[in-house]
């Protein structure tokens, strides 16, 4: 077992972080799957909508529910588990639905809420909504189902922080006060304008409405008026999140492509999750390009190579020159060599600036796209 | 398309998955104009700024800077195009600062459908028309647009406020900004993708969306650190058999099996992104270069050259 999967042995949650486009989902599928062959029930839950690792676990699509990976499906990539390993996709607008109806006094006020535009507004596009929805759905299933391990893979998050932030953001303008007596408008009976001319702030009311329109206002007020009943269930399981994420059961799993960008925002992540008390499990540097002169001295020139080249028996190649091959031969080793030290420094930053343990996946050949290509992958970590 | 007409426009937007060299693209369809002798402003979206330090310049802010000759950035945030845009409704300053600067109004305004797209677009677009003395202050604004998601999200905004908003000041922006976006002789959408299988399905599916959904002209897709073919099919099986070999020829032949597989498999991506956009790419070199600055994008720019 490798350094990262050594560090989630005994972890029940693990959160797989990171910029876009670095392959978290394929390392969460990597981590769950390796988890599920060593005989623990295991649970990867992802945002990414596209087919591929629905179709790389053997299943059609994904669904907001929990589906069990078909034996046949390790069967054919030639593997025995000796657990299970279950795969669901994050709704975040499902999860917000959800919720609201855990939480709504009854099914009118359920309705009325799920109708709002604002409320359309918050759960589908306002920002950090996705963060929070992925850490709520997170806590529904630790709580509620009996997995030996979760794995989340997380939205691509442009700020960090929207993950730890996102929910107190979000409940602090639906539970306050001011926002409340400023927008609270005469509900149900479409007085609302007569009404904000008359508290004192009225003229702020009054810009606003020229600005916006006054139906948005209305809007407004109505979904704050509506979700006063039920902002404590929410504030109560948003720290109950919160909490949970701090326990030493989980494990935060920083990825990074070996690119300066990428590096610093795990990086950023990283002091972050720190600082807010969330451990920190390890960090994997994907797609690293293999260092392929860890020798001393400068790269051979071409007529070196090329003698090397002709006592190998390769110097006459069928329709290409030996000098002009053994050019090019080192133009590509020579680029390799600048991309492989260039990832090199990104991932000595990683390393340096990251606690917990550290493992790189060099960069493999295509794309993971089946069951067998999870395993590979899992044992680079 | 003949090169000079493409860059006569007045806004291009740059759009693509995250990650895929956006802002490089961006910065070298400046470097090209301005080569051009034309006189451009390149916005980013509420971003970390990138296009100014790799033109070898300082992060502009919120306000627009000249980084080269020719060129300017700005990086539009929507607090700041917030209070431009509320200054000219409201006109006093005071006002505006006890109405949007108070806490609740700021939530307040998160919460309200799209209003920073909305702002920070009509700040872009405010600057593409904009003129001085009687000609243009811009010949042309490139906007380095945020990732595919909300690149739609704030590209859709002025229609799905026409769609919503009742008559009044919101809903007349939204009308002369749709009007300048879907204008096919002044705007245009251009796509970034890379040679790899989900950035080419992500591309795929964001250019429908510009058609259907967003009915902007699109311009051309571009396919960034694509590999050249340095060897032959019949070299790599051969070189595929020496990398157990000692070095120096195991780590070369190494080298150039990485390169050519990698090659293979971009070469098979872009003939599946050729095919299902039914219409020319135009592909832009992977550089072996550690850090990327003026000189790189000056490369990107001379493989523009001609092409556009």
């Amino acid at each position: 077992m490798g350094a990262l999967l050594g560090s989630l042995a005994d972890k029940r949650i693990a959160v797989v972080v990171g910029s876009g486009g670095v392959g978290k989902t394929s390392l969460s599928a990597a981590i769950a799957l390796s988890r599920a062959m060593d005989g623990g029930r295991v649970l990867v839950c992802t945002i990414d909508p596209a087919r591929r690792l629905a179709s790389a676990l053997g299943l059609a699509s994904l669904g907001n529910t929990e589906a069990r990976i078909p034996d046949e499906a390790f069967a054919r990539a030639g593997l025995a588990p000796k657990g299970d390993l279950h795969a669901m996709m994050l709704d975040v607008k499902r999860t917000w639905d959800d919720l609201v109806a855990r939480h709504a006094p009854d099914a009118a006020t359920r309705d009325r809420i799920l109708g709002n535009r604002i409320y359309q507004q918050v759960s589908g596009a306002l920002a950090g909504s996705q963060e929070y929805m992925a850490m709520e759905k997170l806590y529904e299933l630790s709580t509620e189902r009996d997995y030996d391990l979760i794995v989340l893979d997380t939205p691509p998050t442009t700020h960090a922080l929207d993950f730890l932030e996102a929910p107190d953001r979000i409940l602090d303008f639906v539970g306050n006060e001011t926002a409340r007596k400023l927008f609270a408008p005469a509900i149900g009976a479409g007085r609302f304008g007569a009404r904000l001319l008359q508290v004192g702030t009225g003229y702020v009311a009054k810009t606003l409405s020229r600005f916006t329109g006054s139906d948005v206002l209305h809007d407004v007020g109505e979904f704050l008026g509506q979700f006063q009943g039920m902002y404590d269930g929410f504030k109560e399981r948003a720290s109950a999140v919160r909490t949970l994420l701090t326990r030493p059961e989980v494990g935060f799993v920083l990825v990074a492509s070996p690119s300066p960008l990428s590096v610093d925002e795990a990086l950023y992540f990283h002091d972050h999750l720190r600082a807010a008390g969330m451990p920190v499990a390890g960090s994997v540097a994907n797609r690293v390009t293999p260092d392929l002169w860890p020798f001393p001295g400068a790269l051979p020139g071409p007529e070196r190579l090329g003698d090397a080249l002709g006592q190998a028996g390769v110097a006459g190649f069928e329709g290409s020159q030996g000098g002009d091959l053994s050019t090019r031969l080192l133009r590509t080793l020579a680029e390799n060599q600048t991309f492989a030290h260039a990832d090199a420094r990104e991932l000595g930053r990683l390393r340096r600036g990251a606690s917990g343990s550290h493992v790189a996946v060099p960069q493999l050949e295509g794309d993971v796209h089946d069951l067998a290509g999870l395993a590979a992958l899992a044992g680079h970590l | 398309m003949s090169g000079s007409d493409f860059l006569d426009r007045r806004l291009v937007v740059v759009t693509g998955k995250g990650g895929v060299g956006k802002s490089t693209v961006a910065a070298s369809l400046a470097t090209l104009a301005a080569r051009r002798g034309k006189k451009v402003l390149v916005a980013e979206v509420d971003a970390r700024e990138r296009v100014a330090p790799m033109l070898g310049g300082r992060p502009s802010g919120p306000v627009v800077r000249q980084v080269l000759p020719n060129i300017s950035t700005v990086n539009v945030d929507p607090r700041h195009a917030l209070e431009e845009y509320a200054l000219m409704v409201v006109k006093v300053r005071a006002i505006y600062q006890a109405v949007f600067e108070n806490r609740v109004v700021r939530f307040f305004l998160r919460a309200v459908p799209s209003l920073a797209e909305t702002l920070m677009l009509g700040k872009i677009l405010h600057e593409a028309r904009s003129e001085s003395g009687g000609r243009p202050r811009w010949d042309l604004v490139i906007v380095d647009a945020p990732a595919t998601g909300h690149a739609v999200q704030l590209l859709g905004v002025p229609k799905a406020l026409i769609d919503t908003v009742p008559a009044g000041p919101l809903r007349r922006d939204a009308e002369w900004m749709q009007a300048l976006l879907t204008d096919p002789a002044k705007t245009s959408v251009v796509l970034v993708s890379l040679p790899e299988e989900m950035p080419v399905s992500e591309t795929v599916e964001l250019d429908a969306q510009v058609r259907d959904l967003l009915r902007i002209p699109r311009g051309p897709v571009f396919v960034n650190a694509m590999p050249d073919e340095r060897f032959t099919p019949g070299e790599l099986e051969r070189l595929r058999g020496l990398v157990e070999t000692p070095p120096p020829v195991g780590p070369a032949a190494r080298a150039a099996v990485l390169q050519g597989g990698r090659q293979e498999r971009a070469e098979e991506q872009v003939a599946r992104l050729r095919e299902a956009l039914g219409r020319p790419l135009v592909t832009l070199p992977l550089l072996a270069s550690e850090r990327w600055g003026r000189r790189a994008v000056e490369r990107i720019a001379d493989a523009m050259e001609g092409r556009i």
